[in-house]
């Protein structure tokens, strides 16, 4: 999918933050994931499916989630599932907070407060 | 919906592999759903959407690769698994290593205290000891002039801070009443404890101006004499002793451990007035300099040579052709330590060798035995790095456990060392007292883990990975063709082995029959029942009192019971002191090198030569004729090496000889004596009457009926109700005196001596494993042999001759090793020649014997065997 003018290319590392927090809403298989990740941002966040896979992998190597083959609902094969583990949340948290201090950082620089 | 903690399992292939088509195929579905198209279309699309999807695999399969760190830790439990299996190697390597390695640290420790860091406890090390010497009039002297002190502090850059000590003895009262020590001290420049930077535990260094005479009433304690003449009191601080008659304050009590530049009882300020420090002439002082910061010893000796040719062009006639040599501190402490040190460090790296190619030679009997299981590894895919990496970390783990227990062996050593160690010596090097197996020591033994590591168990590690399938196979497991060439190996390590045993081993027996030699041989005097005692009048004490004391001592002692003659001298004999004096023959020209004659001075009474034992060999003693007030002849006698080396073929009675230019008359020769040892050699000897010759210091010895330490007390009496202001100084039996010098030369035996254990059970064992396992490879011959007719004698002797013939090699290489090694010991030999054939046949011997035992049990087991069962396996 090439990067139209609306599309952006996905920081390095918050692609773990956005898996993480996907998984916070329940346990998902890795097409499931792209899709909500694609979906909720509006189709803005370009994930190359391909990418979110070694991503994945190395979460769960991490201990931060981890994986399951079972049956999905409506279907007969068993799909790998992944879900957020206690470490995973805690790794979650960290990653938010500090996501949100860059912002607020990169926030000062751009929008300057006027001065009082 | 549980989900049980575990970690994580590395997906396979095919998980990989499905769960990447399970992606394609839903967003297939997704596609095909929201836009309708074909079917063929829509994968299509999901298949550019995701990407490539192999390289993602590849990715994903990266993701879980074990990381080196993983690796490590794998090899080594699989390195503990094997190793638990053969637990007789995994001892056997393990206890040999212990042993290289711990003798290596105990060795190296020892040096890296004694030469490394001799005053490890002074803060300060960049320290040079400056001598200064003249390559034409005294090559070998050490001592400085007042003079090159003030020079080199002022003009040397190189040197931050330029200090002299002086040595010197004295008596020291607590008290007037209390009877006196006689103590060692040093006079030092003021600044000489900031320029090493030494810790007090009392008070502090002396005043900067305390050389200025009047200012120098001062005195510095050591912490010895501190703790055992003052029960270390902190009250003694600002207290007055009396030195030598002078009183002294207290100022300072010198830190547990310091002893600089030797350990010695106190410190005075030396006294510098401008005429002294112009002195040019007198050379007396022991020079210290800390080196400027980026300076090195070689940059000092630049400068300090500059200096001396300054000096010698501003003062020609003291100065031409003297030069001040700046050389590392470690220069200061006996050269016989350096030459200990050496001599151990050269047995240990061959114990150390011994023990690497032990351990070699195990872990290939070992690959051997491993070579079907290498191999089939090997052909089933295991990479050759990789199965070398186990045979490594295998290797790596023996010689770890080796490590820790040879460090725990060398702590051991090093604590059975020191109880041996004589006091003497540690006086001499400082640094003795601190050995222990520290930081330093654990890094030297980290690294020589790994070097061993690598140099025993490469070899056996790419042999074992080289091994094609198809041989091992092939030889129905048994390997007896294969395998000829790892045979020879082990055959060429056991040589190697037996070179080593038979240079250690003929170390050992030459210190240990010199040190016996040392114990049986003759000095020359009496040493059974003879009590010796350093005495000092106090300063000041004029030639006719000093003569009045050793008369009325000499009346007192006849009086004593339990003495049966005493005598004083000026220096005993193996006490390792010994006074210098120069001497003129009327008439002759000096010796041909143009120095003076010299020789030891002892000022003695009538009995010292019956007291000592010392016979007269021809002409009269010293006796009561021989005075000073009546104008009688000044007489001296000579020693036999003297009189055998001036008058060659003369009787020397009556000749004269000139000290101090007044005539001495010639009137008995006495039998040599080995003033400094029986490791040293004899010098000129001149005896004279005390009577004529008086001096305030001088050493009594007495020959006492009974046992000579149970006189100590009734003697320090009779000396006290002599005069009591005369210190007493050490006191020692004859035997003691001996023990003490004699007792580093048994260190050194002792020492050797078990590293020769080691090196020859380490060649006994290999021998024995190369052997047995020759053997167990050649049954079937063996077993074709006795089938044919041959006799178990035969068979013993073809077996044997095998070990013998390896031993022998091993025994003509290694007496060229120890020949060399030889030459190294000789500066600590006495009365055994260092290449002594003798002790080469007979350790030759010895270990031709050892190897015929170590072969004879496998010989043994190999006659017994019975061809048709061996040859049925």
């Amino acid at each position: 999918m090439p990067a139209t003018r609306e599309q952006i290319e996905l920081l390095q590392g918050t692609l773990d933050m956005l898996i993480l927090k996907t998984l916070l809403f329940g346990p998902a298989h890795g097409h499931g994931i792209a899709k909500h990740i694609q979906q909720t941002t509006r189709e803005v966040l370009v994930v190359e499916h391909g990418s979110l896979y070694p991503a994945l992998h190395r979460l769960e190597r991490n201990g931060w989630i981890a994986s399951r083959w079972q049956t999905a609902p409506g279907r007969t094969r068993e799909l790998k599932f992944y879900r957020l583990t206690a470490a995973g949340r805690r790794q979650l948290r960290t990653q938010e907070s500090r996501w949100e201090a860059l912002v607020r950082a990169i926030g000062r620089v751009m929008q300057p407060a006027p001065e009082t | 919906m549980r989900w049980p903690f575990r970690t994580p399992a590395t997906p396979g292939d095919d998980d990989i592999r499905r769960e990447i088509a399970d992606h394609l195929e839903l967003e297939a579905e997704d596609v095909a759903r929201s836009s309708a198209g074909l079917s063929g279309e829509a994968a299509a699309t999901a298949r550019r959407r995701f990407g490539n999807a192999t390289l993602v695999a590849e990715e994903v399969r990266a993701v879980w690769r074990p990381t080196w760190l993983e690796q490590l830790a794998q090899d080594l439990r699989h390195g503990i698994r094997s190793l638990r299996h053969s637990p007789a190697y995994a001892l056997t390597a393990t206890i040999t290593l212990a042993l290289g390695i711990g003798a290596s640290t105990a060795v190296f420790s020892f040096g890296d205290h004694v030469l490394g860091r001799p005053f490890p406890q002074l803060p300060e090390n960049h320290l040079v000891w400056v001598v200064q010497r003249s390559p034409r009039e005294c090559p070998t002297c050490d001592n400085a002039s007042p003079a090159a002190l003030a020079a080199l502090s002022e003009r040397a850059t190189t040197l931050s801070a330029v200090g002299a000590a002086q040595l010197w003895r004295a008596a020291l009262n607590g008290h007037a009443d209390a009877p006196s020590d006689l103590v060692i001290g040093y006079r030092v420049t003021p600044n000489l404890f900031a320029l090493v930077a030494a810790p007090f535990a009392l008070g502090g260094g002396f005043a900067r101006d305390a050389g200025t005479p009047g200012r120098d009433g001062v005195t510095i304690l050591s912490y010895d004499y501190w703790r055992d003449r003052f029960h270390g009191s902190r009250g003694v601080l600002d207290t007055t002793v009396m030195l030598d008659g002078v009183p002294r304050r207290v100022v300072g009590v010198l830190a547990k451990g310091i002893a600089f530049p030797e350990g010695v009882d106190f410190y005075t300020p030396l006294v510098m007035t401008a005429a002294i420090a112009n002195d040019h002439a007198s050379r007396y002082l022991d020079l210290f300099g800390r080196l400027a910061t980026g300076a090195s010893v070689a940059d000092a000796q630049r400068e300090a040579a500059r200096i001396s040719m300054q000096m010698a062009s501003e003062s020609p006639k003291s100065d031409a052709g003297w030069v001040l040599v700046p050389r590392p501190i470690t220069a200061f402490h006996n050269d016989d330590t350096v030459t200990l040190v050496r001599i151990f460090a050269v047995a240990v790296a061959l114990v150390l060798v011994a023990a690497c190619v032990s351990a070699a030679n195990l872990s290939l009997a070992r690959t051997s035995a491993r070579r079907r299981e290498m191999a089939l590894r090997a052909a089933l895919g295991g990479r050759r790095g990789r199965l070398a990496r186990h045979l490594l970390t295998e290797a790596l783990l023996v010689s770890l456990a080796g490590s820790a227990l040879g460090v725990w062996f060398a702590a051991w050593g090093i604590r059975a060392a020191s109880g041996i160690m004589p006091p003497s010596m540690a006086r001499y090097a400082p640094g003795l007292a601190f050995v222990r197996v520290d930081g330093r020591a654990l890094v030297f033994t980290l690294a020589l883990c790994i070097t061993v590591t690598l140099l025993f168990a490469l070899l056996p590690a790419l042999r074992a990975t080289r091994t094609p399938l198809s041989a091992v196979l092939a030889g129905g497991g048994r390997g007896s063709a294969g395998d000829a060439h790892g045979t020879r190996l082990r055959a060429a390590l056991v040589v190697v082995e037996v070179s080593v045993a038979i240079i250690v081993l003929s170390a050992a027996a030459l210190l240990t029959r010199s040190a016996r030699n040392m114990v049986n041989g003759d000095p020359g005097i009496r040493l059974d029942h003879v009590l010796t005692m350093q005495l000092s009048l106090p300063r000041g004490t004029s030639d006719s009192s000093a003569r009045d004391f050793v008369s009325r001592l000499d009346a007192r002692l006849r009086n004593v019971p339990g003495v049966r003659a005493a005598g004083v001298t000026s220096t005993t004999p193996l006490s390792n002191n010994w006074w210098g004096t120069i001497f003129s023959v009327p008439g002759r020209p000096p010796q041909p090198n143009g120095s003076p004659l010299t020789a030891n001075d002892q000022r003695i009474t009538a009995d010292y030569f019956r007291a000592m034992g010392i016979r007269i060999l021809s002409g009269r003693s010293i006796d009561a004729r021989d005075r000073a007030d009546t104008g009688a002849q000044r007489v001296a006698v000579i020693n036999h090496y003297m009189a055998s080396h001036l008058w060659p073929n003369a009787d020397p009675s009556g000749q004269t000889i000139t000290i101090d230019s007044v005539p001495w008359t010639i009137v008995g020769v006495a039998a040599d004596v080995h003033h400094g040892g029986l490791d040293e050699s004899l010098r000129n000897e001149i005896y004279r009457a005390a009577a004529q010759a008086p001096s305030t210091a001088m050493d009594l010895e007495v020959w006492t009926a009974g046992d000579p330490g149970a006189m100590r007390v009734p003697i320090r009496l009779a000396v006290a109700s002599v005069d009591p202001r005369a210190a007493v100084g050490t006191v020692l039996t004859m035997r003691e005196m001996d023990a003490r010098h004699i007792s580093p030369f048994w260190l050194i035996a002792d020492v050797v001596n078990t590293f020769a254990i080691i090196v020859v059970l380490i060649a006994v064992v290999g021998l024995y494993g190369v052997v047995a396992y020759g053997v167990s490879q050649r049954r079937r011959e063996l077993a074709v042999r006795m089938a044919l007719g041959a006799s178990r004698r035969d068979i013993v002797s073809y077996v044997a001759g095998g070990a013998v013939r390896l031993t022998t090699i091993g025994v003509v290489i290694g007496v060229g090793g120890a020949v060399a090694f030889a030459r190294l010991l000789a500066a600590v030999l006495y009365g055994v020649p260092a290449g002594d054939p003798a002790t080469l046949v007979m350790v030759a011997a010895l270990l031709i014997t050892a190897s015929i035992a170590a072969a004879l049990i496998p010989c043994w087991r190999a006659a017994r065997v019975h061809p048709a069962h061996s040859l049925s396996e």
